[in-house]
């Protein structure tokens, strides 16, 4: 776990999610209370945190030594920073094998060669005639069909060679593979193995016999099959050693034909080397010439002989510089962590050697570049080169016969020619992948040249699992499927190539005709890659169907997203008819409003929430269309949360609507305002003030049509009023407006007298807007509740020199200063800084249309936890907008869900205590003004809060986090979203469906030392409950539209008073935890720290009585009566008080 | 440690409750219903010699850990028993200088949430404190004849009560708005009266209102006055001009450089020791 806010460091490893992490962490609070008052007798720094370096001046300033400058020199010229430097090195040597460990390595790979070459031969057998294979090992190749000529026998290699990064050094922590290649002599082979698999045979019985043998030596601790390359016609051994060592390293094993046995013209792409006839058991003889070319089958010959010839390459590119050994692994580092390594048709370590080595042939790279630089040209060169359209040759032979760049084309999506310009060394990748790993680069580039702080961290050091980086995610599951869809496809030839490999050879047409169809929605499509199998000696190979289920990612425009027409073509342009063919059914012709008549697709979606799901509608239906792949088959990932932030009654919508209604009403309202007469002085700004008018608001609110009957009235202020006899009545919560005016002389600059002046505003507003409007309204001194359209709006007058008034100090000699109060911090909180936020987070939200979305199953979340209290509103916004402003690694999302991932994402890995949370709105903050803003974060970290938020507007206060979380809160939340998170994605990633997605939501109530059950009567807001409840109470509403001319009851809810009086009462002795949004169950934990015994004192007994220990009169607190007494404060609410006295001892 | 059942019969056996020297206590609970009690500490109010403090200190009784349903008619109707109570003051804490507080107007300040508030109970005659002092109690805040709301009663009339008149509000601004001008007018004819006029020593009081009015004496502008020299003596400078200047930025760009690598280098420390580095 990387995150260490403060406090850590004494609980030491905290095991999340253990019952016992709660109380740990109030335990932790107490040790801390203490610690921190030693520490201030001693002055020693805090522990843990960075302290501000201080170099002495002697040591600043003496002569430096050349080692000194030279070192200092480099930095500047091969790196970015020298902490790029410094953090360049550690990775390196996390990543790199240790020298004791190679001695290891050696000494094995010693012993396998001496063991393999004793492994005794057989005599010659029909390939067909596998009956002198022992019992206990199978053959790991798929034989179909089964009939080959030829014949095999077994003869111990004629040469041991370890290729691979191993000898070249570039090889990598955890798994550390050597790859030693077995030259097959000659006798085993005949003419023409390379026809129709017959090499692939033999190569398999090589190692069949191999494994038999190895399998039974002591020497080994596991011996089994795998397809290193996800290639399922070269299987090869995997030797691991006995005993402890047996995760050390994994030796594989590749048999490989003699140099010069095939005829390299006889491999060429354009050739076939598997005949139709045998292939698909049909004898038409007579075809030769229209036998299809096998590209692939045959690459994967040529890979074989090419093994020791690229090896040499490598080593002699690679031997001499240790910067390209470095840039290598940071490019291994930079591929894995983005899932591009692995599997058929992978980024692997290998392809991207052989692109440094290329990129040094063509003096792009030079051998003195540090491995930093390397990264970086790299990169470039990804980033601005299309492989698919550009392929690069290695090959400088100018030989005629040999098949030019764009002959490859012709058979490969992406080409990377060798040396030999016969090999593709791209020939697996398909163009979905390149076009990943070009993306990839280019993100990755714009970070390198964004200066951001922390580019290597977010470069190198975080994961991008396909579930957070790309928008939707599709599973098609069972992969038989696929095979269905080949015939559908017409994909035979394809098929014959692959040697069967259903799922290759449907992959490359499958993502075409998605591309296609989702057109300008789509950004990018990426599939997962078959994972690599491995398995015992004495079982048959997987089956293709065995790896599972082939994933899909997504990634969205969202500028496209959301638009519910396709436009085709015109109608008589002779594209129609592909359009027409492409869509099916689905394709209308259509009359647009410009007159032309034209082809179109039209899906149906009102809502946004239904318009983001559009791309699953495409789905679905091309692919049945196309591929006769049925929507039972289609597992689509993309909506699945939204369910949680749909109001009660809404099963369409997840509120985005709703929040425009209000919003649109607000605006109605603003231009009110402005238009106002007969007011004293004029309004200068209206400003929102409330999340539903930044679209943050979890639950949106709905007009208001109470039924009267369901309510006392006030007669004179024509309001409601709550009923004892009836349920608690619907909460409606005023939307706070902040109401500027304008600068006078006739303010008075006394801030008691502002305040009555204020009020005065006040009254004069309703007064005004109530004649001019006929709206209602009720005025308090603070602020006038206008209702408008069934929606409360609070109007709060402000006037702009107030803080100034509240700040004003006088010192004794007449100067007069300006020192921050609370009470100036809080108005100039409330009248300025709220009202800047919500604007700038509402133009974020036309900016990004998701971010509503994110930020409310954010904030769901975090309440859904019950620690709702410790986070204002405000905080978790901008956590919320950081996700889309500061995206890197990936782009800001575009629907909820990805949103909500990335968010548990940061919250359960950013290292609060260490750095603040940089949210740059409208790109305020210039890159030298955030590194300022580092390093003065650094220097008064003890001053700040736990978590520190920074805005352009608040660059060094952090006002949204100064009362809470606390560091005990905060950690608990970093605890749960560190453990929600893979519980989350496993659901997300999982073929089958997610299950029930509200698993993460529920809270553990386990940790609690005390649960207040409340009764849902009076819990006016039950039906928002994470589990929604099947019946709940009326809430005094009707549902037919109609003026209401009644102030409804506004900010009622029963639950929060009653926390409140918890809290005054006995905040000291315990915390109270709840989830607004309908919990029916309040959680109180008691402060360890407070049942000490401690001596009596007038000041602090609050609940506590006075008993004596030990002959000394201590107080202690009186638990028995205030659990009675949380029973009596909140009668007619509280259902039930269960004490877990088992948990605590007084 | 004490386990419950044994610390309820502990608590409910007369007599035995200890108390800190100096204060007595007496078992107060909501009303019936409930088993167990909390502690009223009571004693006579006293104040140490030096202070002043402006109740009464014979007739004041000075009670802690009032509960937070506990208001004032309640308390003095379990208290009346000792004899006639002229005042009780329920405040947050102890507060021995000062006098009972004025009351505060309910539109401007509104009522705060209750907690555990101390007591200071005023009676007619130095007795009813003795009187106090002696209870057996328990004392019971809410009785089937004198009912305190709470729970759900409380806040709905809390809620009724927060709807309060304007026209009230109305009054109650203009009268204090009258006040508070009438007092500036004073405060401005006093000043006009005395402008100009020395006084006994001969000096004479300049203000921002008269003829030639001067600079505010305010901390931004004597601090903008400074930095307006500032920037005039750094025009004249001369920079690089002398050769140590141009060695000395060198330096000083060497020492700028060392600061940032030592900086560099901590926070990789606490990175390593955070395990930062292990990419997955």
């Amino acid at each position: 776990m990387g995150p260490a806010p403060a406090g850590q460091q004494q609980r030491g490893s905290t095991s999340t999610g253990e019952p016992e992490v709660m109380e740990l962490a109030l335990e932790g609070l107490g040790k801390e209370k203490a610690s921190s008052r030693k520490r201030a007798q001693a002055e020693a720094p805090a522990e843990g945190l960075p302290q501000p370096v201080k170099l002495s001046r002697e040591e600043l300033y003496k002569e430096p030594t050349n080692e000194e400058l030279n070192r200092l020199r480099e930095t500047e010229i091969l790196f970015h920073s020298s902490l790029l430097r410094l953090q360049v090195e550690e990775l390196l040597k996390e990543v790199r094998l240790s020298e004791k460990k190679k001695e290891r390595i050696d000494a094995f790979l010693k012993e396998v060669i001496k063991r393999i070459q004793k492994v005794p031969p057989v005599p010659e057998a029909e390939l067909t005639d596998q009956s002198w294979l022992p019992a206990g090992v199978r053959v790991p190749l798929h034989q179909v069909p089964y009939a080959v000529k030829g014949s095999f026998r077994f003869l111990p290699p004629s040469q041991i060679t370890i290729v691979g990064s191993y000898p070249l050094g570039t090889c990598m922590r955890p798994d550390i593979n050597v790859d030693v290649v077995l030259t097959m002599p000659r006798e085993i082979l005949q003419d023409k193995d390379g026809l129709n698999q017959r090499y692939f045979r033999k190569r398999a019985l090589y190692l069949t016999h191999l494994a038999y043998h190895l399998a039974r030596d002591p020497l080994f601790g596991s011996v089994r099959f795998s397809y290193p390359s996800g290639c399922h016609l070269k299987p090869s051994l995997l030797l691991r050693p006995h005993g402890k060592d047996e995760r050390l390293v994994t030796v594989r094993l590749y048999p490989c034909p003699p140099l010069d046995f095939f005829r390299p013209c006889r491999l060429l792409p354009t050739k076939n080397n598997v005949r139709s006839a045998w292939y698909r058991g049909q004898s038409c003889p007579d075809y030769a010439s229209l036998e299809p070319p096998t590209p692939h089958y045959n690459t994967w010959i040529l890979q074989d002989t090419a093994l020791e010839a690229h090896m040499h390459l490598l080593s002699s590119v690679l031997a001499s510089a240790q910067g390209l050994k470095d840039g290598v692994a940071l490019l291994k580092v930079w591929l894995r962590q983005r899932e591009l390594d692995k599997g058929l048709g992978g980024f692997n370590g290998f392809l991207i050697s052989m692109l440094v080595a290329f990129l040094v042939s063509k003096r792009k790279i030079h051998t003195t570049m540090s491995g930093y630089q390397v990264l970086r040209s790299v990169l470039q060169f990804l980033a601005t080169t299309d492989l698919t359209i550009n392929g690069i040759s290695f090959s400088l032979s100018s030989d005629p016969s040999l098949p030019s760049v764009a002959d490859f084309h012709q058979l490969f999506a992406v080409v990377f020619v060798d040396p030999s310009g016969r090999l593709n060394l791209c020939a697996d990748v398909t163009a979905s992948t390149y076009n990943q790993v070009q993306y990839e680069a280019e993100l990755s580039m714009a970070l390198l040249d964004s200066k951001a702080d922390d580019g290597f961290q977010l470069l190198l050091m975080t994961p991008k699992p396909m579930i957070q980086a790309f928008d939707h995610v599709v599973h098609l599951r069972p992969l038989s499927r696929l095979q269905a869809a080949c015939h559908q496809l017409k994909l035979w030839p394809e098929l014959q190539d692959n040697g069967g490999d259903y799922v290759s050879a449907a992959l490359g047409p499958l993502t075409n005709i998605l591309v296609q169809g989702l057109g300008c929605r789509l950004h990018l499509l990426a599939h997962s890659r078959p994972p690599v199998p491995e398995w015992a000696i004495n079982q048959d190979p997987p089956k293709h169907k065995d790896a599972g289920t082939l994933t899909l990612g997504l990634l969205f425009r969202p500028e496209g997203l959301t638009s519910v027409i396709d436009l085709g073509p015109e109608a008589d342009r002779p594209e129609a008819a592909e359009f027409r063919q492409f869509w099916g059914s689905r394709s209308e012709l259509r009359r647009f409003q410009d007159g032309a008549i034209r082809e179109a697709v039209v899906w149906e979606a009102e809502s946004l929430s239904e318009k983001r799901l559009i791309p699953h509608q495409v789905v679905t239906h091309l692919l049945a269309l196309h591929a006769d792949i049925p929507d039972t088959c289609i597992h689509y990932v993309g909506g699945f949360l939204d369910a949680l932030i749909q109001g009660p009654r809404e099963t369409s919508s997840t509120g985005e609507e709703a929040l425009a209604l209000a919003v649109r009403c607000y605006d109605d309202l603003s231009r009110l305002l402005w238009g106002l007469e007969d007011l004293p002085l004029t309004v200068s700004a209206v400003q929102g003030a409330h999340p539903v008018l930044r679209y943050t608001e979890v639950f949106p609110p709905a007009p208001v049509r109470p039924a009267y009957s369901f309510y006392n009235r006030h007669q004179e202020l024509a309001s409601l009023l709550p009923r004892l006899d009836k349920p608690c009545p619907a909460y409606v919560e005023p939307m706070t407006v902040v109401c500027h005016l304008e600068g006078s002389g006739q303010w008075p600059q006394d801030a008691e007298a502002v305040q009555r002046v204020r009020a005065a505003f006040q009254l004069r507003l309703a007064e005004v807007l109530t004649q001019q409007h006929r709206l209602q309204c009720r005025a308090t001194a603070t602020h006038t509740d206008v209702l408008k359209g069934g929606f409360v709006f609070r109007i709060r007058v402000a006037y702009q020199r107030e803080p100034q008034i509240l700040k004003v100090v006088r010192s004794p000699e007449g100067m007069i200063s300006m020192r921050d109060t609370p009470a100036s911090l809080r108005l100039e909180r409330d009248t300025r800084l709220l009202p800047l936020l919500t604007s700038a987070l509402h133009g974020l939200q036309q900016q990004y249309p998701a971010f509503s979305g994110v930020a409310r199953l954010a904030k769901r979340w975090v309440r859904a936890q019950l620690l709702g209290e410790g986070f204002t509103d405000e905080s978790l916004d901008l956590v919320a907008a950081s996700l889309f402003l500061h995206p890197e690694p990936f782009t800001p999302p575009s629907v909820p869900q990805v949103g909500f991932l990335r968010f548990l994402y940061l919250i359960s890995t950013f290292d609060w205590k260490n750095n603040p949370l940089i949210v740059n709105l409208n790109s305020e903050l210039t890159a030298e003004e955030q590194v300022e803003i580092r390093s003065s974060f650094l220097a008064a970290r003890t001053q700040l809060p736990v978590m520190v938020i920074v805005t352009p507007q608040d660059r060094r206060s952090s006002v949204w986090t100064q009362d809470g979380p606390s560091a005990q809160i905060l950690q608990q939340l970093v605890s749960l979203a560190a453990e929600a998170l893979p519980i989350l994605e496993k659901q997300l990633m999982d073929p089958r469906g997610p299950g029930d997605i509200r698993t993460v939501f529920r809270p553990p109530f386990d940790i609690y030392d005390v649960l207040i059950h409340l009764t849902p009567r009076h819990i006016p807001r039950h039906r928002q409950a994470v589990d929604p409840p099947a019946a709940s109470f009326c809430r005094g509403l009707v549902t037919e539209p109609g003026p209401s001319s009644l102030m409804p009851v506004l900010g009622y809810d029963p639950p929060q008073l009653y926390l409140a009086q918890l809290r005054e009462a006995f905040g000291d002795l315990a915390l109270f935890f709840y989830d607004q949004h309908g919990g029916e169950v309040i959680g109180v934990l008691w402060k360890p720290s407070s049942f000490q015994p401690q001596p009596f004192k007038a000041s602090s007994l609050k609940g506590r009585m006075v008993v004596s220990r030990g002959g000394e009169l201590v107080t202690v607190p009186n638990i028995e009566a205030i659990l009675e007494d949380f029973a009596v404060l909140g009668e007619g609410l509280v259902q039930a008080v269960e004490a877990r006295s088992e948990r605590w001892t007084v | 440690m004490v386990s419950r059942r044994k610390k309820q019969k502990a608590g409910g056996h007369e007599g035995s409750v200890p108390s800190p020297p100096g204060y007595s206590a007496v078992p107060v609970k909501f009303s019936e219903k409930q088993q167990a009690s909390h502690y009223l500490y009571m004693r006579q109010h006293r104040v140490r010699q030096g202070t002043q403090s402006t109740w009464p200190a014979n007739r004041t009784l000075f009670i802690l850990n009032v509960p937070p349903y506990c208001t004032q008619e309640s308390l003095s109707r379990c208290l009346s028993s000792c004899g006639t109570i002229k005042t009780v003051e329920l405040q947050e804490k102890p507060d021995l200088a000062e006098s009972p507080k004025e009351p505060k107007s309910q539109f401007f300040h509104p009522k705060p949430v209750p907690g555990f508030q101390v007591a200071y109970v005023v009676f007619q005659k130095p007795g009813g404190v003795s009187a106090a002092l002696n209870l057996k109690g328990p004392l019971l805040v809410s009785t089937e004849s004198h009912p305190v709301k709470n729970g759900i009663h409380k806040w709905i009339s809390d809620y009724e009560d927060s709807v309060l008149d304007p026209e009230a509000l109305r009054l109650e601004v203009d009268t204090f708005m009258e006040a508070y001008d009438k007092k500036i007018a004073e405060e401005e004819t006093k000043a006009k009266e005395e402008e100009g006029v020395p006084d006994e020593e001969g000096w004479v009081k300049v203000t921002r209102r008269g003829r030639r009015p001067v600079l505010p004496r305010t901390e931004a502008a004597s601090l903008r006055v400074l930095e307006k020299e500032r920037r005039k003596r750094a025009r004249k400078e001369l920079l690089s001009f002398y050769a140590w200047q141009h060695r000395e930025t060198k330096m000083e760009h060497l020492a700028q450089l060392r600061k940032k690598f030592e900086e560099d280098k901590q926070r990789i420390e606490l990175m390593r020791a955070q395990r930062k580095f292990r990419p997955y």
